[in-house]
């Protein structure tokens, strides 16, 4: 064989060996996490945690890996709960940001470690507000708050409660828009916020196990006559972004006014110059848009349980509670004494009494289904 | 065993069939596994749909029913057919002349034509997306430009259904490039000097010298743009309007926001009868250039 033709056939094997699909084992020692979140979460967990947690438990790694979206993730659930079938790894050992119901049958399955009962130095210390279940540590909170270009509305007129709001958009049409409420909390928390505000604001009044086709129907409908009756005044005469982040974008386009978003994304965006330093972010006073808690999981059957154990522990202590409010602009899944004091003082203005948090499970397929079959359509293309 | 004349001369050897047929298991078993049956599994749970207690099955169309009669899911199919024939017929009337030109100049020009031509092949279509909304979309880059010169703004198609049709067409030209500049290779210089010398215009070569040369190469071009245009999830996802969507996007969306895996296999199944039918044209041309 001639040298070159030799070259070129090694060259080319190895090519494809790179091609070839590569079998991953766990490997002891390191921890597999995944997350569904935005990458300002993953940057926060690749820039902050992942050093700290590293330099204080040497031997353990973190692999952080972006399962792209709540299905996504699921995805890996549902590869866990088969590898828990047949005595496998799953190669999974932490979720960053999941409910332990899902998949259904999970927590009875054993699928996710019962947090409470592990023996967490820092169990204690969480606030009793965030807490949702046993298997699940809240470590961090994020709300939805309107951000807005102060060159284009001055901050004293920012409106303050739904009915400002409204009167706004449609005083101001093409200024305002939100995502679709399946891409993106900052959308789906604004559709909430008018479906509450069709419910005489009670946030109590939907709950996971109270959906029913009727209550659904009873319920949304209302919402939608409020949100289709807004659209003609929407950006492009009923737009709708695709998620957070192309809402962020048409802001700081200088395209809309006024936004909703989630309060650590927007806070994350004015650091890094995504939004320009003279957005201005102001939340609804009569019922606040809604926002959440996100709540780690840890799985039972993974191979560094013990590790992701400390791990959830870590993320309570009061260092990287802290990083998380100042960092990443998100709430503390602590009780507020567990946080560094002057922080505390600092941030005394956005510290929520309440954050709305709407359930997910049946109600949320409703309203995905609901609002793309009822409010999208109404799009007035010759505005 | 005594070898008959026939078969000396053209050279039949045992075994020679069964190695050929070796050579082609593979990419068959291939098709089968990850194809074929994958589309008559998804037949199958279509049409053979749980009973709602969930003891036993039945067979039942209701699935398909439930979209032919729902106005959300055929405006969602309609517009992925105005959108695929949209584009399509865009990436002719901008593929063929590029194709023209590169077959028929020569030089240094031509190269970068074709670079820039081909340049779209090694975009990911996710940047493609957002760098587009940079351009094109509200006080993007041609608005900028256009307001420098005192011009009022464009209708920005961001978020509009022309929104994914600029994107898709720009990401499709490389392939129907591509395969026309290759189509354009089976016309001969000679033909064309032929009909010059004649007196036929520009205009006439290209119509009875060029175009029936070259119609196989459409179709082929056709069926496969249309076949990746049909299909397509980013560019409608994020550059396109909330409703209607493509079937790209909602079949993802009944999937995996409303966790109703029968309909979004009931809406894969109807795209992809769409589909055969270019798939069946560019497999009709294939045969037709392989019949002696």
């Amino acid at each position: 064989m001639k040298r070159r033709a030799f070259m070129l056939s090694v060259g080319g094997a190895a090519a494809g060996m790179v091609l070839l699909p590569r079998m991953a084992f766990a490997a002891p020692g390191v921890i597999d996490w995944y997350t569904a979140s935005d990458t300002n979460i993953l940057d926060f967990w690749t820039n902050v945690v992942k050093p700290k947690f590293e330099a204080a438990n040497p031997g353990v790694m973190l692999n952080l890996v972006d399962a792209g979206d709540n299905a996504g993730q699921l995805a890996i659930a549902d590869r866990a709960v088969a590898a828990m079938q047949t005595s496998t790894d799953p190669q999974a050992d932490y979720f960053e940001s999941a409910d332990p119901r899902l998949p259904a049958g999970a927590i009875d399955g054993g699928l996710y470690v019962n947090l409470k009962e592990a023996g967490l130095s820092n169990w204690s210390k969480i606030n009793p507000l965030a807490i949702d279940s046993d298997y699940s540590v809240p470590y961090r909170g994020s709300q939805v708050l309107l951000a807005y270009d102060t060159a284009k509305l001055d901050p004293a007129n920012a409106p303050k409660s739904w009915a400002d709001l409204v009167a706004w958009i449609k005083a101001n049409p093409g200024q305002f828009i939100y995502n679709r409420p399946d891409k993106g909390g900052s959308g789906g928390n604004f559709v909430r916020r008018a479906i509450y505000e069709a419910n005489g604001k009670d946030p109590a009044a939907f709950t996971t196990s109270n959906f029913t086709a009727e209550a659904g129907e009873k319920a949304l409908t209302p919402a939608w006559d409020i949100l289709k009756d807004l659209s003609s005044s929407l950006f492009d005469g009923g737009a709708y972004t695709g998620g957070n982040t192309p809402s962020l974008q048409l802001l700081g386009q200088g395209a809309v006014t006024i936004i909703p978003a989630w309060s650590d994304q927007a806070i994350s965006a004015i650091n890094t110059g995504v939004l320009p330093e003279t957005t201005g972010l102001v939340q609804l006073q009569d019922l606040a848009l809604p926002g959440g808690f996100s709540r780690s999981v840890v799985l039972a059957n993974g191979v560094n349980k013990d590790a992701a154990i400390k791990l959830a522990d870590f993320i309570l202590s009061e260092e990287i509670q802290s990083a998380v409010l100042s960092e990443l602009g998100g709430f503390p899944g602590v009780a507020w004494d567990y946080v560094n004091q002057d922080l505390r003082q600092k941030y005394a203005d956005v510290i929520p009494t309440t954050i709305p948090s709407f359930p997910g499970g049946d109600w949320e397929k409703a309203i995905n289904d609901g609002w793309y079959r009822n409010v999208a359509p109404n799009v007035d293309r010759n505005a | 065993m005594s070898l008959t004349p026939a078969s000396d001369i053209v050279g039949k050897k045992p075994g020679r069939g069964l190695s050929g047929l070796l050579l082609v298991a593979i990419p068959v078993f291939l098709v089968c596994w990850m194809v074929i049956w994958p589309i008559l599994s998804a037949i199958w749970r279509t049409v053979w749909i749980r009973n709602d207690g969930g003891t036993g099955s039945s067979f039942s169309l209701e699935t398909y029913v439930f979209f032919f009669s729902d106005q959300y899911s055929l405006n969602n199919l309609y517009v992925t057919l105005w959108t695929t024939a949209v584009c399509a017929a865009l990436l002719l009337v901008i593929c063929i002349p590029i194709a023209l030109y590169l077959r028929f100049s020569t030089g240094k020009l031509a190269a970068y034509v074709q670079g820039l031509a081909i340049f779209p092949m090694f975009v990911p279509s996710i940047i493609l997306s957002y760098a587009l909304i940079r351009v094109l979309g509200p006080n993007g880059t041609v608005d900028l430009l256009l307001n420098a010169v005192n011009l009022p703004k464009i209708r920005s198609p961001y978020l509009t259904p022309w929104g994914p049709v600029i994107g898709l067409v720009w990401d499709n030209i490389p392939l129907t490039v591509l395969i026309l500049v290759s189509g354009l290779g089976s016309v001969s210089n000679q033909s064309i000097e032929a009909a010059r010398d004649v007196g036929a215009g520009r205009l006439a070569t290209f119509w009875y010298i060029i175009l029936p040369r070259i119609s196989n190469s459409i179709l082929v071009a056709i069926s496969f743009t249309v076949l990746g245009l049909f299909s397509a999830f980013t560019l409608p996802y994020v550059l396109g309007p909330a409703a209607p969507e493509m079937m790209g996007p909602f079949m993802q969306r009944t999937f995996r926001d409303l966790n109703d895996p029968v309909m979004a296999i009931t809406q894969a199944v109807i795209a992809f009868g769409f589909c055969i039918v270019f798939g069946l044209f560019y497999v009709r041309s294939v045969a037709k250039n392989r019949a002696p």
